[in-house]
């Protein structure tokens, strides 16, 4: 399977993105394409572990957060926000392997429940810590330019979210063709048969996790440096965790545009909603989207990509279409 | 003649089920050995033991000389024990070439070289035109092939086969026979579990019969048709009697 088609159509979406980045003057607008990167790749992050590798996360906000949290602490402690990027991956992969090697070699549903202990223990460090601003947060002082990571227009902000999208989605075309990825899928298909051709379960998880949590530290650092202002509920919230999962298995788990599609959906409908409702509309939304997942989870159990990515496998003919066929996908 | 694999007084329990209650074997390097018994008497669970997949209770199993009952799953499939399941456990979504590509993985760090090697192992085995067919798309006969290339391509020195026969027609069972001596002739050592002794006659240098758990023969295959205690193993279980009793010669 060639990159190719894969690696011209992350170009478009790259040329696209600058292009509005530099001819959108529309904040509104500005911030929608924002939002939408910085979801695509908070999906995608989620989508190495628990797409790729098939253990559900229901935390990954607190690896979101440690980037934020990380960029809030250097800001205010007069530190360049560069710092936080390298300082938040590790705080964030240091996080992921406490949770995760006690737990990525068993079965059963040990991990989701780690995930949730974890984060309900870091979000409520963070609120009682002062060092990190307890419930108040942090608001992040005001500067302008590159070395500050801060601008007062939303192009900049919408070129690194950008690099970092585009920088997330060549790391996920890699690893679909790289030991790490036929690993994974192997393990998330059979861990029995998986281990009976030498794959180690639990390291293999293992580095998913770290590169996924890796991942979404750094969109925490870019979500800190554009809204200034960072507490528990909008970093850290089991509220978010959620959203991240919504996001990854609405798009389609274990697939390359499956978290960019699902977060599409997800940014447009929270929009719509607000210019139909306004804020009494708040929730109208989750229930749309409770709705759609509803669906999904009953008719297209592998998302909106899995679903295409079926169709074209159907016309391959990979796949025996039948009965027989259907009782053998794997629940 | 040395053992490959060695294995003495192994012993599996499952709460107060006693699997395995002393299993003895030896395999020697180049042969086929055929493993057999009544159903229920541990076979399954003694590959799962030797492979790793789970932990003996009790017992030794000794790999090239080195003892690794106990070692994890995988690292002994790195060791050189490739298996198949009697229940066939295929990467269901992954295609065939991938599958194999994944067993090719383990001693090949390109991925490159790795498919290299499984297609060469895929035209080996006769499924090179089914490539990109899913796992899940395939054929009982294909899958338990699948299984056979996904095993040989880790490069294993032990191969452990289990009843990759049963529900075979005979021409796909002529078929696999044949695979199997070309499997030979590539310098693996074999294993198999085997209900039919019609196959395991003429290709098992040596088998060895298990029955609740014990080895209770060693030796060729036309002396367990004859010995006492192993008529007696299967006439305990009416069910298996045609099956040995009906193929003695
Ligand atoms: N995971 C398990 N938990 C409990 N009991 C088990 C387990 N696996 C096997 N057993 C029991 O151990 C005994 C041996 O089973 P095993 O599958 O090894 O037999 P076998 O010789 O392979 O039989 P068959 O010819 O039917 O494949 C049986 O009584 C079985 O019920
Ligand atoms: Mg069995």
């Amino acid at each position: 399977m060639t990159a190719r088609p894969h690696l011209y159509a992350l170009g478009a979406i790259v040329v696209l993105g600058l292009l509005a980045a530099f001819g959108v003057r529309d904040a509104v607008v500005l911030d929608l394409v924002f939002t939408l990167l910085l979801y695509a790749v908070l999906g995608q992050s989620w989508n190495w572990i628990s797409g790729y590798a098939g253990n559900i996360s229901f935390g990954h906000a607190i690896f979101f957060g440690c980037g934020a949290y990380a960029s809030a602490l250097c800001v205010t402690h007069g530190l360049t926000p560069w710092l936080a990027i390298p300082a938040g991956a590790l705080a964030a992969a240091a996080l992921a392997l406490v949770t995760g090697f006690p737990t990525l070699g068993l079965r059963g549903h040990y991990f989701s429940i780690a995930t949730i202990a974890v984060a309900a223990l870091v979000e409520t460090f963070a609120r009682t810590t002062p060092w990190l601003g307890k419930a108040n947060g942090f608001e992040l002082p005001i500067a302008s330019g590159w070395a500050a990571l801060q601008f007062p227009q939303k192009g900049p902000y919408v070129v690194l979210a950008l690099a970092l999208f585009a920088a997330v989605q060549l790391a996920t075309i890699a690893l679909e063709r790289s030991r790490l990825g036929y690993y994974l899928r192997a393990l998330r298909a059979n861990h029995a048969a998986a281990a009976s051709v030498g794959i180690d379960e639990r390291r293999c998880k293992l580095i998913a996790f770290a590169w996924s949590a890796t991942m979404a530290s750094a969109a925490g650092v870019l979500y800190a440096q554009y809204t200034l202002f960072i507490d528990p509920p909008s970093t850290l919230a089991l509220a978010i965790s959620i959203d991240i999962a919504l996001i990854g298995v609405v798009g389609g788990i274990g697939t390359l545009w499956g978290p960019a599609a699902g977060a599409l959906v997800y940014v447009v409908l929270a929009k719509a909603v607000a210019l139909r409702f306004g804020g009494a509309g708040k929730g109208y939304d989750l229930v749309i989207y409770g709705a759609i997942i509803c669906l999904i989870a009953a008719l297209r159990p592998y998302g909106i990509v899995g679903t295409i990515v079926d169709a074209i496998r159907r016309r391959r003919g990979s796949i025996a279409v039948g009965p027989g066929a259907a009782a053998e996908t794997p629940a | 003649m040395s053992s490959l694999l060695e294995v003495r007084g192994l012993a599996k329990r499952f709460g107060s089920v006693r699997a395995l209650d002393g299993v003895d074997l030896d395999v020697a390097e180049g042969s086929l050995t055929g493993l057999i018994g009544p159903n229920g008497a541990g076979k399954s669970t003694a590959f799962a033991c030797i492979a790793g997949a789970e932990k003996p209770s009790a017992g030794s199993v000794r790999f090239r000389g080195r003892e690794i009952a106990g070692t994890a799953y995988h690292r002994v499939a790195a060791l050189g024990i490739g298996r198949t399941y009697q229940l066939v456990q295929t990467f269901a979504d992954m295609t065939v070439l991938e599958a194999v590509t994944t067993g090719a993985l383990l001693r090949r760090a390109r991925l490159r070289d790795a498919i290299a090697h499984a297609q060469e192992i895929l035209a080996f085995v006769g499924l090179a035109e089914k490539r990109y067919r899913l796992g899940r798309a395939l054929t009982v006969a294909d899958k338990k092939r699948l299984e056979v290339a996904r095993a040989l391509a880790t490069e294993p020195t032990l191969l452990l086969l289990d009843e990759v026969m049963a529900g075979l027609t005979p021409a796909e069972c002529g078929a696999a026979v044949e695979l199997l001596r070309r499997i030979l002739a590539r310098g693996v050592t074999v294993l198999m579990v085997e209900h039919v002794m019609e196959v395991l006659m003429p290709i098992a240098e040596h088998v060895v019969v298990i029955a609740a758990g014990k080895t209770i023969f060693s030796g060729t295959a036309a002396g367990a048709v004859r010995d006492a205690g192993v008529i007696e193993a299967y006439l305990g279980s009416p069910l298996e009697h045609g099956e040995i009793a009906g193929h003695a010669p």
